[in-house]
């Protein structure tokens, strides 16, 4: 009889643990999201613990994470910083390499080739130009060579649950990171007289530059705090 | 002194050295090696690609009906099977056990059951409590949970081990031609006839040998073979010519007396001419003198 109750007791807590754990991750992504520059409105980012329970929960008072799925269109500001500058010798650029992004919370036990096939063939057959797979599982080896495969089609990008628990770039620690246009880009490199090469540089692996979706030849800005002079911006390339 | 008139240079004429010509087959020789390695990363690329697409396929065999199993599979899927196999490594064999796993498939690519799950929770099971000790086992539960039954195990892990450990682009023809064989051969009639007339040749071995020896052969010509590609260093293979027939190397039996002495220290049939051994034992003897009082 209490040895049931006890157990009905602590069912509850892990759900409630559960519900709390997807909550943050769904908050977390709906930041990094708004972060990159796609228009998300302010009430769908910061949805609170309850708004959250009433939309997603079920009658059996679990979260389903086959509801949880978003898409966010780029705002203006980011396709300027997306485009590419006309030169001599391209007097018509191609237009930025940008669009809708969709994001899924996926719910199965193990990933494999198969899951990521799906996706990527949704993510193709609704035209969505970034897709932003959250498990609750690491994804098994060959089904992450599934993404550079398809990567003429598709951009897709893998992400934790576990890993979007805390939004790491509100940590004291890690300093502001802002992705430069090319036209920004090109500028530094004529102000300093570099090549992009010469500059330091910042992995593609990086769990800031993850969470920014940089691209291979991009440029970040950081900045930090310094004793001395106040602020200090340094430049990175992705590699 | 100012004329319009050019000094004439002390130097020889540019013309005569080929400097334009060698900073342009500099840049030739730049783009033929950025070439040869982009092809190499390029093939490599391909193996990988061909590698997962092969692996997405064999998820969800064995294509034919109920009629064959495991122990029996059909001759079609056996050799889709062999046949996709060849460029794998075990890590990658192992990658496909995993994703047949998750699709609950048994782990042996030609079984068509479910894999067993285990009842009961906990992390380990214990096996061979029945046997003798060295039987005995504790092993984790997802290792049993694999295959359908310990006959795939022992079929799949066959078959695991006879893939070459080196990646397909750095293999050498004749190991790209290994064949790979199965714990259960289909024993379809056309086979087991098949199978009889090789051993009534004889000479099927010897054949396989044959074709191994012509593969490695063409590939260190550098005809065929996956690796193959055209090296950066042109090899030319130039024959010696012979002017008498060879003759296998003998002792000579008349001055052998006069060599014995100095025998043990010919090396490969040279024997070193400075200060031969009689010479220097004259020193030695010398030398000894002069310690005497």
């Amino acid at each position: 009889m209490s040895s049931e109750e006890d157990r009905k007791i602590k069912q509850r807590e892990a759900g409630d643990r559960e519900t709390a754990r997807l909550w943050r991750a769904w908050r977390t992504v709906h930041e990094m999201v708004r972060d990159r520059g796609y228009t998300l409105s302010d009430d769908e980012v910061n949805i609170s613990l309850e708004d959250f329970k009433r939309e997603y929960m079920g009658s059996d008072g679990s979260v389903s994470r086959a509801n949880m799925k978003f898409s966010a269109n780029p705002s203006d500001i980011m396709m300027k910083r997306y485009s590419n500058p006309p030169t001599d010798r391209e007097p018509n650029p191609p237009p930025p390499d940008i669009g809708q992004i969709f994001v899924e919370f996926l719910n199965d036990t193990s990933v494999g080739i198969k899951q990521m096939r799906n996706f990527a063939q949704f993510l193709s057959s609704q035209n969505h130009h970034t897709g932003i797979l959250v498990t609750s599982v690491n994804i098994t080896p060959a089904a992450l060579k599934i993404i550079p495969a398809v990567a003429s089609e598709t951009r897709i990008e893998t992400f934790l649950e576990t890993d979007l628990l805390v939004n790491i770039t509100h940590h004291e620690l890690v300093p502001t990171h802002v992705l430069l246009s090319k036209e920004e880009k090109t500028a530094l490199l004529q102000r300093y007289r570099l090549k992009d090469t010469q500059l330091p540089r910042i992995q593609m692996g990086d769990p800031v530059a993850r969470y920014l979706g940089l691209r291979r030849g991009q440029v970040v800005k950081i900045i930090r705090k310094s004793e001395t002079a106040g602020r200090y911006a340094s430049y990175r390339l992705c590699v | 002194m100012a004329t319009t008139k050019t000094p004439k240079s002390i130097l020889k004429k540019s013309s005569s050295y080929p400097a334009a010509a060698t900073t342009s087959s500099k840049e030739e020789r730049d783009r033929g090696l950025a070439l040869y390695h982009a092809r190499l990363i390029q093939s490599r690329k391909d193996i990988e690609l061909e590698i997962l697409l092969s692996t997405e396929t064999l998820i969800d065999y064995p294509l034919a009906s109920s009629l064959y199993d495991a122990s029996n599979p059909s001759p079609a899927d056996a050799k889709a099977f062999k046949d996709f196999l060849r460029p794998f490594q075990p890590s990658d064999y192992d990658a496909l056990i995993v994703e047949r796993n998750i699709n609950d498939h048994c782990g042996y690519t030609l079984c068509p059951k479910p894999r067993v799950r285990e009842t009961g929770g906990g992390k380990y099971r214990v096996i061979g409590t029945r046997g003798r000790a060295k039987d005995f086992r504790v092993v984790e539960k997802e290792e049993l949970e694999k295959w359908c039954s310990d006959a795939c195990a022992r079929r799949a892990l066959y078959v695991r081990v006879q893939l070459s450990e080196s990646p397909a682009w750095e293999r050498e023809a004749a190991q790209s031609l290994i064949k790979i064989d199965l714990l259960d051969e289909p024993k379809s009639e056309d086979d087991s006839v098949a199978e009889e007339l090789g051993q009534l040749h004889l000479s099927g071995e010897e054949e396989q040998e044959k074709k191994q020896n012509t593969a490695n052969l063409a590939l260190e010509r550098g005809d065929q073979g996956r690796a193959a590609h055209h090296g950066l260093v042109d090899v030319k293979i130039q024959e010696k010519e012979v002017q008498r027939s060879a003759e296998p190397p003998s002792l000579d039996e008349d001055d052998l007396s006069g060599r014995l002495d100095t025998m043990h220290l010919t090396l490969e049939g040279h024997t070193p001419s400075f200060g031969s051994r009689r010479e220097r034992r004259d020193d030695e003897e010398e030398a000894d003198t002069d310690w005497k009082i």
